[in-house]
């Protein structure tokens, strides 16, 4: 992603949320979305196949008795 | 034997000279509230004090002790003092979970599962203990509540997140403690502080009643200062809980019984090559290698792709924390931590598609990693990339890399939490002139066995030590 795409991605995401960005939060908001963005560049050019399931197992919940 | 003298001891020699009613455990908590009075003030381990609560407990097991209660004489922790992270709910006092969020909320009412185990073993609780907000952090240099500072040098910074856990360890205010390991934050302080640490398997110890930092990723666990005091302690917290979906229904596998003053017949050891070599320092290194011979290792392994298992752990640790505290961001981000606040921000706002792969990926670098233990029993790493940082540094210079040195100091230990294998972390001297650094023993899931083993056999063979700060 270049900048410019990480500034519209982070100003419309963070409106879609309700997530207020105060001017002074927002340049650390976006060095760390980039930080991000390189990290995602990572786990999504690995290329994985469909018996790579996600790692979270859901756990059924009893009523109590 | 004075009590201010057998407060240094390990826990294990505390607790038998308890049951022996050579001293007794109100003397013990009396000692450790005086040198927790004397040295706090530079080490800033504590947030805050129970103080009658172990007064009165520690007086109820002498009283046991003295009536004859085979019960109590049994007990494994007899009037230990210990002290918690305070991310751990204790009955009548607020979990700050490092914040200030959380100042504002009720005490809790009841003790965390592992607070009820620990007591339940005889251990008596002196307090709850300074760490990075929200758990968010390898420094603790907590802005509200002030930096934990490494007891070994006090400009220098303690680790975190469970910064105060190790520091309070090392400091001899207590010989043992608890902290949470999400990425690093067992393993991380207890390098810099020079104790020993356990991180277990995922899923072994339930979470219930600790505030929560990345579901997915968490775990908790003991510090000490020697190999037995974590075994006894995590053979003392063992147990489903069924309130913790992530908890395993495992068998209760007792470790501290078998450990020896050598290494399990035939044990296979390696050294972590790669990522584990090239992200540490010159001092980093040679302690593993020190490690490595005095357990005889054999070969180096490389594990694929762990530059990506880390890019995993890391988004996940940013989706998830970031969204159990939406709420919190939205209406009041200005009470944040300024150190996390933005990273919490922008964790927010992670693509879905982002978040999943990152749960596909540390599914397939578990499978691979679950490959080469075929090989090997144990491996070894570096623990962090460097000894203790001072307070304040912003970078860290590794070879011709200049990373930002707050979250690089938990560029080994991220990989290896990130799919839940158990690690105790040694600590060693002489690698630096002046400073202790750890070395992660790690194993196949479910075999805190074997990294409790080894770790008590290099403590047995001098490798591994973890002597009390000279403070002051």
């Amino acid at each position: 992603m270049d900048p410019a795409d990480i500034e519209r991605h982070v100003d419309a995401t963070a409106a879609v949320l309700g997530l207020p960005l105060a001017p002074a939060h927002r340049p650390g908001v976006l060095q760390y979305f980039a930080l991000a963005a390189g990290m995602a560049g990572q786990v999504m050019d690995l290329p994985l196949g469909p018996e790579d399931e996600p790692a979270e197992v859901f756990v059924p919940v009893e009523p109590p008795r | 034997m004075t009590a201010d003298a057998l407060l240094l001891q390990p826990a294990h020699v505390i607790a038998q000279a308890v049951r022996r009613r050579d001293c007794s455990a109100l003397a013990l908590a009396e000692a450790a509230a005086t040198r927790l009075q004397a040295t706090d003030g530079v080490v800033n381990a504590f947030t805050q004090r129970t103080l009658q609560r172990a007064f009165a407990r520690a007086a109820a097991l002498d009283a046991r002790l003295a009536a004859g209660d085979t019960t109590a004489q049994a007990l494994p922790l007899a009037g230990v003092p210990y002290a918690v992270k305070n991310l751990f709910d204790i009955e009548g006092v607020v979990t700050l979970a490092g914040s200030k969020i959380e100042r504002d909320r009720a005490p809790a009412a009841r003790d965390a599962v592992l607070v009820q185990r620990m007591d339940a073993a005889g251990a008596v609780l002196l307090g709850a203990l300074n760490m990075d907000e929200y758990a968010y952090g390898f420094t603790t240099e907590n802005s509200h509540e002030g930096p934990t500072r490494n007891p070994h040098d006090p400009t220098r910074v303690a680790g975190g997140s469970s910064g105060g856990s190790a520091a309070a360890v090392a400091a001899g205010q207590v010989p043992l403690t608890l902290g949470s390991d999400t990425n690093g934050s067992i393993r991380v302080p207890a390098s810099l502080c020079g104790v020993f640490g356990l991180k277990p398997t995922f899923g072994r110890l339930p979470r219930t009643g600790s505030y929560p930092f990345v579901a997915s990723l968490d775990h908790l666990g003991p510090f000490a200062r020697s190999a037995r005091d974590l075994a006894l302690a995590y053979d003392a917290m063992q147990g489903a809980d069924a309130a913790d979906p992530s908890c395993v229904a495992r068998p209760f596998e007792p470790t501290s019984a078998a450990l020896g003053q050598t290494l399990p017949a035939g044990l296979r050891v390696g050294v972590l090559g790669g990522w584990f070599r090239e992200m540490a320092l010159p001092e980093a290194r040679a302690a593993t290698d020190s490690v490595a011979a005095a357990l005889g290792a054999k070969c180096t392994v490389d594990w694929p792709e762990v530059a990506r298992a880390r890019a995993a752990a890391f988004l996940i640790t940013q989706a998830e924390s970031s969204t159990l505290h939406l709420a919190d961001l939205r209406q009041r981000p200005q009470d944040f931590e300024p150190l996390s606040r933005d990273r919490f921000l922008a964790g927010a706002l992670l693509p879905a598609a982002w978040l999943v792969q990152a749960q596909r990926v540390r599914r397939w670098f578990a499978r691979q990693v679950a490959a080469s233990f075929a090989d090997v029993d144990l491996l070894l790493a570096p623990a962090t990339p460097c000894v203790a940082p001072a307070i304040g540094t912003e970078w860290l210079q590794l070879g011709d890399r200049r990373l930002p040195a707050r979250a690089s100091l938990g560029l080994l230990t991220q990989p290896v939490s990130c799919i839940g294998l158990p690690v105790c972390t040694v600590p060693v001297w002489g690698a630096h002139p002046a400073l202790p650094i750890g070395v992660q023993l790690i194993a196949a899931p479910w075999r805190e066995d074997l990294v409790l083993a080894a770790a008590a056999a290099l403590e047995s063979q001098g490798v591994a030590r973890a002597p009390v700060a000279a403070l002051g």
